[in-house]
């Protein structure tokens, strides 16, 4: 076991390596000034080459790279050419808005999944199944924009029970904040619900196969019973580490969802800064939404690996 | 929220069944399992429209009528009009030409490139192995999404690109999975029987490991598919994909999200389901392979 | 039948008993109550607090309420005594300049005549590469402390553009104690550095920016009292104008100042809301690269300008809330002149005969209206047998290929408009000027533009102006096709707020009720 994760983590060495590169890369070669954006309609070719050398933009590729690394180790991830913010304060002043997202998205898909999951594993192969199954693909068939505009279509401007787009700080008020969070998280959980409904239906299902299930039964505990008090600990244990994935991946989605409901977090930021070519924020997002994917990977993995010996990682 | 929803899940090494078997006949193997044919049909339903959609489409979906500018659906106009007076359904049948080509050119781009990678790096083992597997670990460090938009934001919004980064995007999937299954045959004894009479090793491959391999590539093309039909809508909705005033499902949701608020859902609707059923399609199809294929997940 | 006319009777009832203030747009003439906080929602986030490297409207509108201008300006468009009381040419080269006594400072320091030189100086002669304000005060030669309540400013050339500049960022006055206590922070923290009615409080990057009242203000009102009203000012970037309409239903913000096209009838006949418009000094339209093919051909140009349906962009996309445009001066300006209509009507078979089967890319923004123009515009054209291949980009990009490589063929872009009608046209189409994107060079129009700059005789230059104009508009170097409004959106509690348009919200004298 020692081994494996000393392994696993060695492995990551050369690919957080080549993850840098890429993100280096990815960005250095979008055509696109940043001078324009910051002189706006000031620009002068004059001025345009005082903050390319400012930014450090006149010099060789290679070299380029090689204080971008550096500053890196240094925690540095540049400056916002927007605005001249350090990139870390620009993420971490929106990083607690998609924070919260993120974690209502995931209550949602778990407060779903689970349940429903559970009910289609025990109720396997009879109507309730399929349909949930159908449910099951359709949720990950919805693109979460597609959900989220007809979330706002119908709860927002049809039945008018939610404000639409908007951010209200928890600080200032909880209700202001909680209903403006209500649609996005559903447009942003409804993914991870349905695979979390399947994996924890098939997790249940394995299960319930077990020996000791039956065991159980066979001496009459009745299904629920038996579902909670054995089965659903063993059968989520999978589900975490599912989960562990999507946290992982949680700026993925946040990233369109953010945008269609105006929600302020990183996602958006993201965009914002696609858009007006913001290198070193963009690059700082896809490097640290990487590198927490990574992580969250490793983890997941190291989980499997306790969870199940048989497997083998020679 | 991992989109890729690989056929198995992340960080096992692929543990493929290996079992003699005669492929089974399709007319067979949809008799079996009718959830198939659900998924077929709605395939064969999104993509004949497609085709025939310069015939069956009531309007020129370019034609831009400003006179008729936000008609809600009615008699002329099924889906109503959007903001240019130009027919939504027209537009909605004539953007499946831009999706589905965008997403089989990029499941054939992962899975080209990602099969020869894996087939590569587990047939020759060794650096070579762990190099390309070093360039995969990479290329899935990142949330699929997130590198598809970041590098046609990089390389330039346009249909072209929108099909190579989505097609990057694909090529870990395959090359594990063809390497897993390289690696599992490598070691039989037919195998080394081969190698040792001096059989290439493309024949070997060819004649010994695609067959198997064909199942589990049958499914995960399906599935690549509908991540593919999303990945090119997400782009779309933002901006990065084919230029206005090209029919893309997801750039008429963009646009028609600005009416919302007007009280003009037939905008985004359209497309919208357009969208889903499509991914829908995939989803399921593949689903429904994947129980009917694969032995070892059968319940 | 009769229960169900008397149920109607009890309904119309009701409804006039609910609906009678709602119509009218006059405002209760009350007294200003003192107090309360006022949100605003912008179109985008600033980048900076520092009127020397400024380069947004959205910043313009700020500034006006932290600092003062040397000048000010009335819903006419005249200058009015700001900082300065008098000013006067003594001769075509020599300003003088008369400063208000006993104003003072956010943080205490005196305004007098060396603040007024401080300032100028730093305008001029900033090493900072986004200085902006050079080009507005070109003309000055020197700026001479002549006694603590008067300057004179020494020009190289006579200038009649110079008054115009003073109202805007290059007549800001900031504490020169202030800019060398917070030297570059200014552009983020400019704590206690204007003298204007509020102060700054904080700013926190897209999400809000504060102001508060400044308890020393100098100005007072007809009655005598302290101006501003108001206690607080939140400035909250929103940028989707959905967001922003959605906000002024809920009164999450109390006035914005653009909705979208589509919402204005809507805006106009919510009950909650106020509308007030203005025509804008700016106009709409897309400039053509006459430097380079396809549009170094004349004809080319005028082919496109011809096939152009103005009135239908204007109807589709902003419905109708602006006019067709004819040229860089829009009705606000003073020197209009209605009488010369070029390019009125679309006439695709003249342009087919003028010019037809080129093809060409027009460069948009990526807004809505951007995107939607385009497409019309393509249409149109595709009429006359032209082709138009459609490039949404975003802005930064497109001002670089526009502005600095000049590689394009056409770009969709407007002008916010200035108070003096040289803002409008010569650094575009003087040659050389810093946004001539196209390269256009036409000596006549140079001289005239040259001479309309020299003279302060404003019927002269209004004369001058229409000539100037003329030629630009048929050389099609840009072809106009609407002046929208400047608009103001508010909730019912804002009250006597004035309408100028040049489109900045002036807060001194709104109160909230």
């Amino acid at each position: 076991m020692v081994e494996y994760i000393t392994r696993r983590l060695g492995l990551m060495v050369p690919t957080a390596f080549l993850v840098t590169v890429a993100v280096f890369l990815l960005i250095h070669l979008t055509p696109g000034d940043p001078a324009t954006v910051i002189l706006a309609e000031s620009y002068t070719p004059e001025a345009g080459a005082k903050i390319h050398q400012d930014l450090g933009l006149d010099k060789p590729l290679p070299q380029q790279y090689l204080l971008y690394v550096g500053r890196l180790f240094h925690g540095d991830l540049g400056r916002s050419v927007r605005n001249k913010l350090p990139v870390t304060q620009a993420i971490g002043e929106r990083l607690s808005a998609t924070l919260e997202l993120g974690f209502a998205a995931l209550i949602w898909s778990l407060l779903i999944a689970i349940p429903l999951g559970t009910i289609a594993a025990l109720r396997r192969g009879r109507a309730l199944d399929v349909v949930a199954s159908g449910l099951t693909v359709a949720g990950i068939s919805v693109p979460n924009f597609v959900l989220g505009i007809l979330l706002i279509l119908f709860f927002g401007l049809l039945l008018r029970v939610l404000p639409v787009g908007g951010f209200v700080a928890l600080g200032e008020s909880v209700p202001d904040n909680l209903s403006r969070l209500i649609m996005p998280a559903i447009a942003l959980g409804t993914f991870g619900t349905a695979s979390n409904m399947r994996f924890t239906r098939s997790s249940m299902i394995e299960v319930l196969n077990q020996d000791y299930i039956r065991t159980a039964r066979a001496k009459g505990a009745g299904w629920w019973q038996v579902v909670n008090r054995h089965a659903l600990k063993n059968a989520l244990i999978p589900v975490v580490t599912i989960v562990g994935l999507q946290v992982g991946a949680i700026l993925e989605g946040a990233l369109v969802t953010e945008t269609v409901f105006g929600w302020p977090g990183v996602g958006k930021l993201a965009v914002e800064s696609i858009f007006s070519k913001d290198f070193p924020v963009v690059q700082g997002i896809v490097l640290l939404s990487a590198l927490s994917f990574m992580f969250a990977n490793l983890v997941v993995d190291l989980v499997y690996a306790w969870l199940d010996p048989r497997i083998s990682y020679s | 929220m991992s989109t890729a929803a690989p056929a198995y899940t992340a960080g096992e090494e692929q543990v493929v069944a290996i079992e003699e078997r005669q492929p089974a006949g399709l007319r067979q193997l949809v008799f079996d399992h009718p959830r198939i044919l659900i998924g077929l049909l709605l395939l064969l339903v999104l993509v004949f429209v497609a085709l025939l959609a310069p015939w069956i489409s009531p309007h020129n979906p370019l034609a831009v009528n400003p006179d008729d500018a936000r008609l809600s659906p009615g008699a002329g106009h099924v889906m109503g009009t959007d903001e240019l007076g130009r027919d939504v359904l027209s537009r909605v049948m004539w953007g499946g030409r831009i999706s589905l080509p965008v997403a089989f050119v990029a499941v054939g781009v992962g899975l080209t490139v990602g099969s020869l990678i894996g087939l590569t790096a587990g047939y020759r083992a060794g650096v070579t192995d762990l190099l390309l597997m070093r360039l995969i670990d990479a290329i899935l460090a990142f949330p699929a999404l997130i590198l598809a938009i970041a590098l046609v934001a990089a390389l330039g919004p346009s249909l072209r690109n929108a099909m190579i980064a989505i097609g990057i995007v694909q090529i870990p999937v395959y090359a594990r999975l063809t390497r897993a299954q390289v690696l599992q045959l490598k070691s039989l004894d037919f195998v080394t029987a081969a190698r040792a009479l001096g059989a290439s090793p493309v024949r070997i491959i060819a004649r010994h490991m695609l067959p198997n391999l064909l199942n589990p590539l049958i499914v995960q093309v399906s599935l690549s598919a509908a991540f593919a039909m999303l990945a090119e809508a997400t782009l779309s909705f933002l901006g990065l994909s084919a230029p206005p005033p090209t029919p893309d499902w997801g750039f008429m949701i963009n646009t028609g999200q600005s009416f919302l608020i007007n009280g003009d859902w037939w905008m985004t609707v359209g497309p919208g389901a357009a969208i889903c059923v499509a991914v829908f399609g995939f989803n399921w199809l593949g689903d429904a392979l994947r129980d009917a294929l694969d032995p070892r997940l059968r319940r | 039948m009769r229960r169900a006319g008397i149920l109607l009777l009890f309904a119309l009832i009701l409804s006039a008993c609910g609906g009678g203030g709602g119509g009218t747009s006059t405002t209760p003439a009350g007294t200003p109550k003192t107090g309360g906080t006022l949100k605003i929602a912008q179109e985008t986030e600033i980048n900076t607090l520092d009127p020397n490297t400024s380069g947004l409207l959205v910043e313009r509108e700020i500034y006006y309420n932290l600092y003062d201008s040397l000048l000010g300006i009335d819903a006419k468009l005249n200058f009015i005594p700001e900082l300065a009381t008098a000013w006067k040419y003594t001769d075509d080269k020599t300003l003088v300049m008369t400063l208000r006594k006993d104003v003072k400072f956010q943080d205490g320091t005196a305004f007098n005549a060396d603040a007024v030189k401080f300032n100028l100086d730093r305008y001029m002669t900033s090493t900072d590469p986004a200085a902006a304000r050079k080009s507005d005060l070109g003309s000055v030669q020197s700026v001479e402390v002549q006694d603590p309540a008067t300057v004179v400013i020494h020009l190289k050339r006579a200038d009649a553009t110079l008054l115009a500049a003073f109202v805007d960022r290059a007549g800001m006055m900031l504490s020169p104690t202030a800019l060398q206590q917070l030297g570059s922070k200014v552009a983020q923290t400019p704590l206690q550095a204007g003298s204007g009615p509020f102060e700054f409080v904080e700013w926190k990057r897209d999400d809000h920016l504060t102001l508060k009242r400044n308890p020393d203000y100098w100005r007072k009102d007809k009655a005598g009292h302290q101006l501003p009203y108001l206690d607080q000012i939140i400035y909250r970037p929103l940028i989707d104008l959905n967001a922003i309409l959605a906000s002024l239903k809920t009164a999450d913000v109390d006035m914005a100042r653009t909705v979208a096209g589509k919402d204005v009838d809507a805006v106009r006949s919510d009950s909650t809301l106020v509308y007030k418009a203005t025509p804008s000094l700016g106009y709409q339209g897309f400039e053509l690269n006459v430097s380079a093919p396809p549009f170094n051909d004349p004809a080319k140009a005028k082919a496109v300008a011809l096939a152009v349906d103005r009135a239908q962009i204007l109807k589709n996309v902003i419905l109708n809330n602006g006019v067709v445009s004819y040229g860089p001066i829009t009705p606000a300006s003073w020197a209009y002149d209605p009488s010369e209509k070029i390019y009125d009507k679309p006439d695709p078979d003249k342009a087919k005969a003028t010019a037809t089967g080129f093809s060409f890319t027009l460069k948009t923004a990526n807004t809505q209206d951007s995107i939607q123009t385009g497409q019309l515009i393509q249409a149109q054209l595709a009429k006359a047998g032209i082709t138009v291949n459609l490039l949404p980009e975003d802005f930064g990009k497109l001002t670089l290929e526009t502005r600095v490589q000049h590689q394009f063929d056409a770009a969709l872009t407007g002008w916010s408009g200035r108070i003096d009608p040289d803002g409008n046209m010569y650094a575009f189409w003087h040659t050389g000027g810093s946004f001539n994107d196209g390269r256009y060079s036409n000596t006549q129009v140079d001289q005239l533009l040259e001479q309309a700059r020299a003279t302060t005789d404003q019927a002269k230059r209004k004369q001058i102006y229409q000539d100037a104009q003329k030629v630009v508009a048929a050389d099609a170097v840009y072809v106009f096709v609407y002046d929208p409004v400047v608009a103001q959106i508010s909730t019912k509690k804002v009250q006597n707020f004035t309408l100028i348009p040049d489109g900045i919200n002036r807060l001194a004298e709104v109160w909230k009720s």
